[in-house]
């Protein structure tokens, strides 16, 4: 692909400015933000719910007009950090888009089963900064999300590949467009001045095997990605189950056990996640 | 225009620099009795001593001065730090502003086209002073009220016999941190810390507060005497979950830093910690300012006992 075509595909890409949400969750949070009595916490636990509202409250908090850039990796933290007053006009100022909603759905369920089963994978091998993991998996695919609101028509000719031919949402992003979510990830990480550890956890989530500086969370993540597929809980966009890559495991030093132990918290959960809808 | 929307705090003593005697009378008469004391002065050169000698709330300049170009007293005056914050005014004629004066350079904070009208000139006058009163005194970090606001709504509280609980919180190894990071690293804990105050203590809502920066690590805040031991420990709660993601990896791990000490040696100092002291004004137990800060010192070493974070509460006025 022209160097220069990619290059003004990215500038499109990161001139996103509406990105879709789901409006249950941004109702429920301005409920709460209004309500004196809710905690930080409670907020911050349906932020970590949708990638859109997460991904711009990260943004906000580590932009230089705070002046600690790149710092603040946890939804709790950044609310803290934030103050409610700025979370109201993020929620505010975040536009829905129906039928972005409508196509997006599947991707959202698949976004906190992702992020859900990262953080399980990282508190089993005993990796700090759980919640770093947790957000990296709940970011990993929203490179797919800015991709469809920005180049609608690129999206389209995706989709129609990996209904025909069998492809990969990933292999498909890169016959269509010359590059795949996990680079845009990378772009909107940079763009957005997001701590390095999610970068890596959301740029290297299918090569995990690559990812220089924190390893251990693009592992987590990819792993996240392989189990919530296997548990066929919502949808990334096609029907495959990816390649799990066995230096990912061999990296986290996960025993077949401790892979068993895994499967079995996230059965419980998936459970319980599968109970509070939003659609 | 509102009567009332443009109203002084307190007379205001201006300099005006002019040999257009009739601004002088309109601007006497914006105000009327005396909450503009004018000084007029016909010409540059005169005024200037003076100028140096005495600061005024405000200085209004003529563009056409008879002696020297009126950018050139405004220049004269900027380039000193200390004059500095002084706000100045430029009167200016419209077909004066083609002349190609140097704005960039011309440290001007407001325009005055002559001839205005009494209302338009109030409010320009007005909106100077109060910006500059603001800008003033915050914390140029932080961009928070700095010491003479956090002294003015302190004496303001004193006087008012209301009862309050003011905190003074500092930070534990700041010294340490800064040293061996560097200070733009500090900035950033110091902007991370104002802004966990600032929100913790916004979070109390329908009660009168105040968050003031003294200056470096140094914070002060003020809540009811019912709300501060819980605004204390969200404070030190949130300070110590967020304060580990300020260092490099390999520190966070071990938990400590090594850097060198006051006498240059190396040593091991451990993670940055908050410290607060809070003073109670109860029934209008403190009479100054003075006493509350004096209570507060003694507090603090106290509290800085503690290598962790920890608040002290003042017990003999609760």
């Amino acid at each position: 692909m022209a160097e220069d075509l990619k290059l003004e595909r990215k500038d499109q890409i990161l001139a996103a400015k509406d990105l879709p949400t789901l409006p249950k969750v941004l109702d429920e949070v301005s409920r709460l933000v209004k309500d004196p009595d809710s905690s930080t916490e409670q907020i911050a636990k349906l932020i970590a719910m949708d990638q859109v509202l997460s991904a711009k409250v990260l943004k906000m908090v580590n932009s230089p007009i705070y002046g600690f850039p790149g710092r603040i990796g946890s939804i709790h933290h950044a609310l803290v950090l934030l103050g409610f007053n700025v979370l109201r006009g993020v929620i505010v100022s975040t536009s829905v888009m129906d039928i972005m909603n409508q196509t997006m759905v599947g991707l959202w369920e698949h976004s906190v089963g992702c992020a859900l089963a990262s953080s399980t994978v990282a508190r089993q091998c005993g990796l700090k900064d759980v919640e770093d993991i947790s957000v990296a998996g709940l970011l990993h695919d929203l490179g797919k999300v800015v991709t469809s609101v920005q180049l609608p028509e690129l999206k389209t000719g995706v989709e129609a590949l990996v209904k025909t031919q069998d492809k990969s949402y990933l292999e498909a992003e890169k016959a269509v467009m010359g590059f795949g979510h996990d680079r845009v990830n990378a772009w909107l990480a940079d763009h957005w001045k997001l701590p390095p550890p999610i970068k890596e956890g959301m740029s290297y989530h299918h090569k995990p095997q690559l990812a220089r500086l924190y390893p251990e969370v693009a592992c987590c993540v990819h792993l996240g990605d392989f189990l919530v597929r296997v548990y066929e809980y919502g949808s990334g966009g096609d029907d495959n189950v990816p390649y799990l890559e066995p230096d990912a495991l061999k990296k986290l030093k996960l025993k077949p056990a401790d892979l068993e132990a895994v499967l079995d918290e996230l059965s419980e959960k998936f459970l319980d996640l599968a109970d509070l809808s939003f659609t | 225009m509102n009567a009332d929307s443009c109203r002084l705090q307190r007379p205001q003593r201006v300099y005006l620099l002019s040999a257009d005697a009739g601004l002088k009378d309109a601007l006497s008469a914006l105000w009327g009795d005396g909450h503009l004391e004018i000084t007029h002065f016909e010409r540059g050169r005169g005024a200037i001593e003076v100028l140096f000698n005495e600061l005024p709330d405000l200085l209004i300049v003529d563009h056409d001065l008879p002696d020297m170009p009126g950018l050139d007293v405004v220049n004269l005056v900027k380039s000193e730090n200390v004059y500095r914050q002084l706000p100045v005014i430029l009167a200016i004629r419209e077909e004066s502003l083609d002349q190609g004066a140097d704005w960039c350079s011309a440290e001007v904070d407001d325009i005055l086209i002559l001839p205005s009208s009494a209302a338009r000139m109030k409010v320009r006058i007005f909106l100077t002073i109060t910006r500059a009163s603001r800008a003033f005194d915050a914390n140029p970090l932080s961009k928070l009220p700095g010491n003479t606001s956090i002294i003015q709504r302190i004496q303001e509280m004193i006087d008012r016999r209301e009862d309050f609980a003011l905190a003074y919180a500092d930070l534990d190894y700041f010294k340490s941190f800064n040293d061996k990071y560097g200070f733009s690293r500090g900035d950033e804990v110091l902007m991370m810390s104002a802004r966990i105050i600032v929100n913790t203590i916004r979070g109390f809502t329908g009660v009168r507060s105040f968050v003031g920066h003294v200056g470096g690590d140094d914070f002060v805040f003020i809540l009811p005497p019912d709300k501060i031991e819980l605004a204390c420990q969200r404070i030190v709660e949130n300070f110590d979950s967020i304060v580990p993601h300020f260092y490099d990896e390999e520190d966070r791990a071990r938990g400590f830093i090594q850097s060198t000490d006051r006498e240059g040696n190396m040593r091991t100092f451990p993670l940055m910690a908050i410290s607060i002291a809070v003073v109670l004004n109860v029934n209008g137990r403190l009479q100054h300012y003075g006493e509350a800060s004096q209570i507060a010192m003694t507090l603090k070493k106290k509290a800085k006992e503690n290598p962790k974070s920890c608040y002290v509460l003042d017990k003999r006025l609760s």
